[in-house]
C-alpha cells in the first residue's frame, strides 16, 4: 500500500495546470504554515523571556533577557510534575485505546445499512449533545451513585463517548464498501469477527485521527480533574498546571478583599512555560499518528 | 420527525423517573432544614441576642464535650505543603480544651467558583466553612445554602457573639435569621490614592495628595516624568474612580453589593439616585475626559488583562483601600507609596465581608461554634490557628508578624477568625498604616453611629428583583464603564445608559430597595 | 416489506445488539441518568431543599435572559457567529486538506502538515494576550507599523464592527490544523484506482479534485456541517472572552449567550438561571437540528445524522 501513492506521485506530469496549482499551493500552504509557527515560536521564546520584558515590551521572536525562571516555579518540586505526567499518560492510554474501540465498534454498527435500529440509536447518542442534566446534578450523582470522588474513572469514562467523534467515525466507516462486509457473512464469519478482521484495518486513517482527537481530549482535560479529583497525587499534568496558574490570579483579584500578602510569581512567562510543558510531548508523539495521513489506500488489494 | 419526538418524550420520562430515586437523596437534608427553620421562627434575631446576655459566662457549660469529635472546616485556598505539622499542633491544644480535632479541606484556586456552591448543594457532610463577599455570600444565604444560627450562636459561641457590634449583627441577619459569624476584624470604606513617590523626586511636583485636582496634578507630573510609564493604573475590570468620586466630593454612600446606586447619607430620608441624575456627574466625566485626553491611563483598558501593573511598575498609580497600601509597601519599600483617603464620611466595611458559615449538613453544630468561639477569643488558640508554630512557621518582630518558610506554610486561608485584638500587622508594614487606621476609628467614634456608618449595617435582598438586578448590572458594565472613562462620547453616552437602564429595569430595582431601605430606616429609629 | 418487531430484529442481529450494549449502557448511566438536573431550569433551587424539593416557578428564570431585550441580540449575535466560523473554518479546513493532499514534496507536506495543528495548542488565554499585543492602542504592532509608515493611530478596541472579522480570522487559524486532519483522512481513505483512472483518461489536477476528490469527501463535509449546526445556539466561551474581555464598546457586535449568562450571574449562584439558559440553548439547537436533519433526510437519505 505504502508504494501506491509514491507511483502516483512519480507518473505525474507537469502540465501547465499543474504548475500553475504547485505555485499557488506552495505560496499558499508556506504563508499559512508560517502565521502557525510564528506565535508558537513567540509563546517558546516568551517562556523564556523576563517577566517584566513581557510586561513592558510584548512577546518576540527571539527571549529577551533569557531566563528559566519560569521553568524554575513549574519544576520546583520535580517529582511532582513528573507524576502528574504519569497519570495524565496513564488516562491518556487508557482512555484513548479503550475509547477508540468502544467508539468505533459502535460507529461500525449504526452504519450497518441492514440493522433496523442505527437511526434510533444515533439518536440517542445525539440527543446527549443537545441536552445535559448540567453541572450540579451530574455532580451529585457522580459522586453519590457513581462514587466516582477521587477515583480515575471520573476522568476516563466521561471522554469515552464523544458524539461528535462517533458521527464523524460513521463517516469513516461508511465507506468501507458493503460489498466486503456481505461477502464475509457469506464466507461465515461472525459480526464481530468482521469487525475486527476487516473493517478495523481498512480505517487506519480514520483510527489515527479520532484516536488523536480523543488522545488530545483527554491529556488537556483539567475539567473533570477539577470537579472530582481531591488527592493531590492523582491530579493529572493539566490540572496540576491549571492550578497554579490561577492561584496566581486568583490571589491577586482578592488579595486586597482580605488583606493578604501576595507574593509575585512570574504569570505571564509562567503561562507560556506551562503551555510548553503541557503540549511537549503530545507534540512529539504527533509525526507517529501522522504516518497514517499520507498512505493512500487501495482497496482492491484487499478485495484480492 | 414525529418519532423523534416519541423518543425525546420516552427520554425524559426516563429522566424524570430517575429523579424520584435520586430525590431520596436530597430528602434528609431538606426536612432537616425545614425543621430548623420552623424551630428558629420562634425566637427572632433580636430576642436571641437578649437571651444570651445572661448566660453568656457559662454559655460553655451546656456543651457536652464527652465524646470525642472531628469537625470538618472547608477554606478556600491551596493546602500549603506542610499543613499536617500546623494541624498537629493546634489539634493538641483543641483536642485539651474541647475534646475535638479540626480537619481542614482546602479548595484550591483553581476550583473554587464552582466547587464552593456545589459543597452546599452535594449533601456533603462537612461542619463550618469560610464564607465571604466574593464566594457569594450574600446569594447563597438568601437561598438557603447555610445553617441558621439563631439559638446555637448565642448558646454555643458566647464570648464570639457578646462581642459582635450591633451593625454587624444585623449584617449577619437575612429574612430575620443569622446565617454566619461575621469577622471581628474591623476594616474601613477608607478608599484612595495608593501612589509611587520615588518617581516624581527632584522635580517641582508640590507632593499634595488631597483631593482630585492633587490627583490630577500628580497624574500630570508623572506623565511628564515618566512618559512610559501609565500614570494611572485601570485594567479590565474598570475604573475605581467613580465611586470613590461620590464618596469624595459629596459624602454619598454605596450599599455593598450594589455600584449603580447611591445615596446621601446625611440627610433625613435618603433616596437612591444614580448616575445620571446626579448633578456632578457631567464634572466627573469631564475630569476623565481630560485624563483620557492627557493618556493618563490607557485606551485598551477594558482588555487589559494586566492586573499587577502597579507591582510591576508599569502603572504609577492606583486607586484602592488601605491593605492593598499595606501590601504595595511592604512589596517595595524602594518605591515610596503612599497612600491617601479621598472618602468624607469613613465606616467600617460589613463585618460579614469575611464569615464563617455552619453547614446544613454539621453534624456537630454545636461543637463546631464553641471552637470558633475559642479560635476568636483565646490569643494561643487563635495563634496556633491561624499563625501556626511559633518559631517555624511564623515569628513576631515589633509587634509584626512575619511569615517563615513561606514555601512549606502559610497563615489559615480562614480570614474571618481574625479579630482586630490578635490580629498583628504584617512585617515591614509602613507606620502610617497604624495612624490612618487610628484616625478613622476617631472618625467613626465622632459620628456616633450615624452617617455612613449606620447605613453600613443595611442588607439588601435582591430575590424578589434578581432578573432586573442583573440585567442592571449587565448593562452598567457594558454602557458605564466605557463612559467613565470617557472612551465614548459623554453626552450621548450618558443618554445612551439612562436608556437602557430604564429597559432593564432600574425603576423597579430601586422601588425594591428604597422600600427595604425605608424600612431599615424605621427599623433604627 | 413486512414489517417485522424488535424480538426479529434482535434475533436476527443479535452480535450487533452485543456490540452497541457497553456504549448505550454507559451514556444511559453517565448521560441520561444526571438528565433529571434539567428540572432546575424551571424552579427556584434552594441550597436546603435540593434539586428535586425546591418550588416550581415557571419560566421566571428565562426571564432575565430576556430584560432589556438582550435575549435577541444575543442569541442573533450566536448564530451569526456560528455560521460565519463554520463557513471560514470549515472551508479553509478543506482547502487546506485538498492542497496538503495534492502535493507531492513530502516533507514539506508533512512539515506544513504539523505545523498548522500548533496554534490548536495556543490556549484562548494566551492567544487574548496575542491579540491584545496587536491591537491596543499604546504600544500595539498595529499601531506601531501604522505610525512607522506616517500613518494616524487606530483605536481597534472602540470599531465594533471590526471584531466579528478579527474573531473569526483567529478561530479559523486556531482550528485549521485540526479540522484539516479530519478531511485529510476522509480523503487518504479514497481508493487510489480512481486517481490512476483518471490519470489515463488524462484528466488534470483540477478536474481530479473536483471530480473525484470533493464528490469522495461529501460525506464527510455534510456530517461536519451537520454537526456544527448542531451546536449553533452555542458560543465558545473561552474564546469570546479572552478576546474581548470586559470591553462593553464591543458587546453589541461580540457578546454570545455564553458570555451574557456568565456576566449576569457571576455575582450571583443561582443553579436554576444557568440551568434555563443552557436549556434555551439546547431546546433551539433541537429545533434546529430536527428540522435541518429532515431536510437533509429528504434529499440524501444516507448523509443525514440520525
Amino acid at each position: 500500500m505504502a508504494t501506491a501513492t509514491v507511483e502516483r506521485s512519480n507518473k505525474i506530469k507537469l502540465t501547465s495546470s499543474r504548475i500553475v496549482f504547485n505555485i499557488i499551493s506552495y505560496v499558499f500552504i508556506t504563508l499559512l504554515a508560517a502565521l502557525c509557527v510564528l506565535p508558537f515560536v513567540m509563546l517558546i521564546s516568551g517562556s523564556f523571556s523576563s517577566e517584566q520584558a513581557i510586561r513592558f515590551n510584548g512577546y518576540s521572536i527571539l527571549p529577551q533577557e533569557f531566563t528559566t525562571e519560569a521553568y524554575g516555579v513549574i519544576f520546583k518540586s520535580p517529582e511532582k510534575v513528573l507524576r502528574a505526567y504519569g497519570v495524565t499518560i496513564f488516562i491518556t492510554a487508557v482512555g484513548t485505546i479503550l475509547g477508540l474501540f468502544l467508539l468505533t465498534m459502535t460507529a461500525y454498527v449504526i452504519s450497518r445499512q441492514d440493522f433496523k435500529y442505527r437511526n434510533k440509536i444515533s439518536f440517542f447518542f445525539y440527543f446527549t449533545t443537545l441536552f445535559n442534566g448540567g453541572m450540579i446534578s451530574t455532580y451529585i450523582f457522580y459522586i453519590q451513585y457513581l462514587h466516582l470522588k477521587d477515583n480515575f474513572l471520573a476522568l476516563i469514562l466521561p471522554g469515552i463517548m464523544n458524539v461528535f467523534y462517533l458521527l464523524i467515525m460513521r463517516s469513516f466507516v461508511n465507506t468501507v464498501p458493503t460489498a466486503l462486509i456481505e461477502s464475509a457473512k457469506i464466507d461465515g464469519a461472525g459480526e464481530f469477527r468482521i469487525f475486527v478482521q476487516i473493517v478495523l484495518p481498512l480505517l487506519k486513517s480514520g483510527l489515527a485521527t479520532i484516536g488523536l482527537f480523543m488522545a488530545l481530549g483527554y491529556w488537556n482535560d483539567w475539567y473533570n480533574a477539577m470537579l472530582y479529583m481531591n488527592t493531590e497525587t492523582k491530579f493529572p499534568l493539566q490540572y496540576m498546571l491549571y492550578n497554579m496558574l490561577q492561584k496566581q490570579q486568583a490571589l491577586a483579584a482578592i488579595a486586597s478583599q482580605v488583606g493578604i500578602k501576595v507574593e509575585n510569581l512570574p504569570s505571564n512567562s509562567l503561562k507560556l512555560a506551562m503551555a510548553v510543558v503541557a503540549t511537549g510531548p503530545i507534540i512529539l508523539f504527533y509525526p507517529f499518528v501522522q504516518k497514517y495521513f499520507v498512505k493512500g489506500i487501495t482497496i482492491g488489494s484487499v478485495k484480492g | 420527525m414525529k418519532k423523534s419526538v416519541r423518543i425525546v418524550s420516552l427520554l425524559l420520562a426516563l429522566a424524570m423517573a430517575v429523579s424520584v430515586f435520586a430525590a431520596c437523596g436530597d430528602k434528609t437534608s431538606s426536612s432537616s432544614s425545614k425543621k430548623e427553620e420552623t424551630s428558629s421562627k420562634a425566637s427572632t434575631a433580636s430576642e436571641g441576642s437578649e437571651a444570651s446576655e445572661g448566660s453568656t459566662a457559662e454559655g460553655g457549660s451546656d456543651l457536652d464535650t464527652s465524646k470525642e469529635v472531628e469537625l470538618v472546616m472547608y477554606v478556600v485556598s491551596d493546602r500549603p505543603a506542610k499543613q499536617d505539622d500546623i494541624d498537629a499542633n493546634f489539634n493538641k491544644l483543641f483536642k485539651e480544651k474541647l475534646n475535638c480535632t479540626l480537619k481542614v479541606n482546602w479548595i484550591g484556586w483553581a476550583e473554587y467558583p464552582n466547587k464552593y456552591p456545589l459543597l452546599f448543594s452535594s449533601g456533603e457532610k462537612f461542619d463550618m466553612a469560610y464564607t465571604a463577599t466574593w464566594l457569594n455570600y450574600s446569594s447563597l444565604a438568601q437561598k438557603g445554602a447555610f445553617k441558621s444560627l439563631d439559638e446555637m450562636w448565642p448558646k454555643y459561641a458566647p464570648k464570639n457573639f457578646e462581642r459582635q457590634s450591633e451593625s454587624a449583627l444585623q449584617q449577619a441577619t437575612v429574612d430575620g435569621h443569622y446565617y454566619c459569624i461575621p469577622t471581628l476584624l474591623a476594616t474601613y470604606s477608607a478608599y484612595g490614592p495608593i501612589y509611587r513617590t520615588d518617581i516624581l523626586e527632584g522635580t517641582d511636583w508640590n507632593g499634595k495628595m488631597e483631593n482630585f485636582a492633587d490627583l490630577e496634578a500628580y497624574l500630570g507630573a508623572v506623565k511628564a516624568a515618566a512618559p512610559e510609564m501609565e500614570p494611572y493604573n485601570v485594567y479590565q475590570s474598570g475604573s475605581e474612580v467613580d465611586n470613590m468620586y461620590v464618596q469624595a466630593e459629596e459624602g454619598y454612600f454605596f450599599t455593598k453589593g450594589v455600584d449603580f446606586l447611591f445615596f446621601d447619607p446625611s440627610a433625613e430620608n435618603p433616596k437612591f439616585m444614580t448616575w445620571y441624575e446626579y448633578d456632578g456627574a457631567m464634572d466627573f466625566l469631564n475630569m476623565m475626559k481630560r485624563w483620557n485626553d492627557n493618556g493618563y491611563f490607557t485606551k485598551s483598558a477594558l482588555s487589559d488583562t494586566d492586573s499587577q501593573k502597579v507591582q510591576t511598575g508599569k502603572a504609577a498609580c492606583t486607586i484602592h483601600n488601605i491593605d492593598t497600601y499595606e501590601s504595595r509597601a511592604i512589596d517595595k519599600p524602594e518605591w515610596n507609596f503612599k497612600f491617601a483617603n479621598f472618602v468624607q464620611d469613613v465606616s467600617n466595611l460589613p463585618f460579614t465581608q469575611d464569615a464563617l458559615v455552619i453547614s446544613n449538613t454539621a453534624e456537630n453544630p454545636e461543637r463546631a461554634l464553641a471552637l470558633y468561639d475559642l479560635i476568636t477569643s483565646d490569643e494561643d488558640a487563635y495563634r496556633a490557628f491561624y499563625y501556626g508554630i511559633e518559631g517555624t512557621s511564623y515569628e513576631i518582630v515589633d509587634n509584626q508578624v512575619k511569615s517563615l518558610d513561606s514555601d512549606n506554610y502559610a497563615f489559615s486561608a480562614c480570614w474571618a477568625a481574625r479579630t482586630s485584638e490578635f490580629n498583628l500587622p504584617s512585617y515591614g508594614s509602613p507606620e502610617d498604616v497604624k495612624t490612618w487606621k487610628d484616625s478613622f476609628d476617631k472618625h467613626i467614634e465622632e459620628k456616633g453611629g450615624e452617617g455612613s456608618q449606620k447605613y453600613q449595617a443595611f442588607v439588601i435582598d435582591t430575590s424578589n428583583i434578581e432578573t432586573e438586578f442583573a440585567a442592571c448590572k449587565n448593562v452598567v458594565q457594558q454602557y458605564w464603564w466605557p463612559l467613565e472613562l470617557a472612551y465614548v462620547d459623554l453626552e450621548s453616552g450618558l443618554a445612551d445608559f439612562q436608556s437602557k437602564m430604564e429597559a432593564a429595569g432600574v425603576e423597579k430595582v430601586r422601588e425594591e430597595l428604597q422600600k427595604q431601605l425605608d424600612e431599615f430606616i424605621a427599623s433604627t429609629k | 416489506m413486512k414489517k417485522h418487531g424488535f424480538v426479529y430484529e434482535f434475533k436476527k442481529n443479535k452480535a450487533l445488539f452485543f456490540m452497541v450494549a457497553p456504549t448505550v449502557l454507559l451514556v444511559l448511566v453517565m448521560s441520561y441518568l444526571p438528565m433529571s438536573g434539567l428540572v432546575l431550569a424551571f424552579k427556584n433551587y434552594r441550597f436546603d431543599l435540593g434539586v428535586f424539593g425546591s418550588e416550581w416557578n415557571g419560566l421566571e428564570n428565562f426571564r432575565y435572559l430576556f430584560q432589556s431585550g438582550a435575549g435577541w441580540l444575543i442569541t442573533r449575535n450566536t448564530i451569526l457567529y456560528n455560521l460565519l466560523n463554520l463557513i471560514t473554518s470549515q472551508g479553509l479546513a478543506i482547502v487546506v486538506a485538498v492542497i496538503i493532499s495534492e502535493l507531492t514534496g513530502r516533507i514539506f507536506k508533512k512539515i506544513t502538515q504539523s505545523v498548522i495543528f500548533l496554534p490548536y495548542f495556543i490556549s484562548w488565554v494566551i492567544v487574548g494576550t496575542f491579540v491584545f499585543n496587536i491591537f491596543n492602542y499604546e504600544t500595539g504592532v498595529l499601531n506601531n507599523i501604522i505610525t512607522a509608515f506616517g500613518g494616524e493611530k487606530v483605536n481597534v478596541y472602540s470599531m465594533p464592527g471590526v471584531w466579528p472579522w478579527i474573531i473569526c480570522i483567529f478561530n479559523a487559524w486556531k482550528w485549521v490544523g485540526y479540522n484539516s486532519i479530519i478531511y485529510i483522512a476522509a480523503i487518504t481513505s479514497i481508493d487510489a484506482e480512481c486517481y490512476e483512472a483518471a490519470d489515463i483518461d488524462g484528466a488534470n489536477v483540477f478536474q481530479k479534485i473536483w471530480y473525484i476528490t470533493f464528490p469522495s469527501i461529501r460525506p464527510t463535509i455534510i456530517t461536519m456541517l451537520l454537526l456544527q449546526v448542531g451546536r449553533i445556539l452555542r458560543g465558545d466561551f473561552e474564546m469570546f472572552y479572552q478576546i474581548v474581555g470586559n470591553n462593553g464598546q464591543l458587546y453589541d457586535a461580540t457578546d454570545v449567550i455564553d458570555t451574557y449568562v456568565f456576566r449576569s450571574l457571576l455575582t450571583n449562584s443561582n443553579f436554576g438561571m444557568t440551568a434555563a439558559a443552557t436549556f434555551y440553548q439546547s431546546v433551539l439547537c433541537f429545533i434546529i437540528i430536527m428540522v435541518v436533519n429532515q431536510i437533509v433526510k429528504k434529499v440524501e437519505a444516507d448523509y443525514a445524522l440520525f
